[in-house]
């Protein structure tokens, strides 16, 4: 058993994020939760498992960044702030 | 725009989308100068299954920490100062020599990241979120989690109302260890319970 991967930015050796692209959609999913829902996942949370079941064997975060897009529609025009 | 000088030219289908995505949400507004950067330096070197392990070592240690990490998990993983997105709903479940637990998201991709930080890729992947319901021994066996046949499998499935974590087996012969050693012990996979230690 390796444990030496613990402290380091992986999951036992596995980059959190294969491409940069990642890293951003995932993000900017993160920010749409706290500042257009008021910290809900739910609703991103849904157009998630929409689009999944859509395309199950499309590569995860492509099915991510099609719920985000589901999800604009839905966003405010301006935030709460 | 300094910030996305710095970034190469968007150049396959996805990236492309996603650029268009950042930008679009910019101009609403909805992106707090410096989030997408700070967002993901917080998943990719402070959050993840060191801060699970941290947990789970606690619990070891301190029987009465276990107690309330099984009572209210979201409250005793608090305690350690783990909390946040995808973290409210916290259940632990305890492996024991008689009962075997593993966590599965079937709908999506729901998982503790407070505790676990972002799932592995096969965690996401449509043949382990259907086979894990339908035939737990043989596709645990198959990465390498064989477990006797007289024990019990209880696979959970993760939602936006519950997320669970595996409180693995103590190992043997680490009666002596401080708290710190423990947690190097504890792999990712044994709180997904995809894994024995």
């Amino acid at each position: 058993m390796n444990t030496s991967d613990l402290g380091v930015p992986r999951q036992n050796g596995e980059l959190v994020f294969d491409a940069p692209w990642q890293g951003r959609v995932f993000a900017l999913a993160d920010a749409v939760v706290e500042q257009a829902f008021g910290g809900d996942r739910e609703p991103f949370r849904q157009e998630l498992i929409k689009a999944i079941a859509a395309e199950p064997d499309r590569p995860y975060w492509e099915s991510w960044t099609a719920a985000l897009e589901a999800l604009v529609p839905a966003l405010p025009q301006r935030p709460a702030t | 725009m300094s910030e996305s000088a710095h970034h190469p030219a968007a150049t396959s289908p996805v990236e492309q989308r996603v650029a268009a995505l950042e930008a679009l949400l910019t101009e609403r507004g909805l992106i707090p100068e410096g989030f997408i950067e700070q967002t993901i330096h917080r998943y990719e070197s402070e959050i993840g299954p060191m801060n699970g392990a941290t947990v789970v070592a606690r619990a070891w240690a301190d029987p009465q920490y276990k107690q309330r990490l099984l009572a209210d998990g979201t409250a005793a993983i608090a305690e350690l100062g783990f909390g946040g997105a995808e973290g409210d709903h916290m259940v632990v479940v305890e492996n024991t020599p008689a009962v075997h637990n593993v966590i599965v998201c079937t709908l999506c991709s729901c998982y503790p990241w407070p505790t676990l930080g972002l799932p592995p890729a096969w965690y996401k992947d449509p043949p382990y979120r259907a086979r894990m319901v339908r035939e737990p021994r043989e596709l645990l066996a198959e990465m390498g989690c064989e477990l006797p046949e007289d024990s019990e499998i209880r696979v959970w499935d993760s939602s936006a109302e519950v997320r669970y974590l595996v409180l693995p087996q103590r190992p043997a012969g680490t009666a002596g260890m401080t708290e710190d050693d423990l947690a190097a012990l504890v792999t990712r996979d044994s709180m997904i319970g995809v894994a024995r230690l």
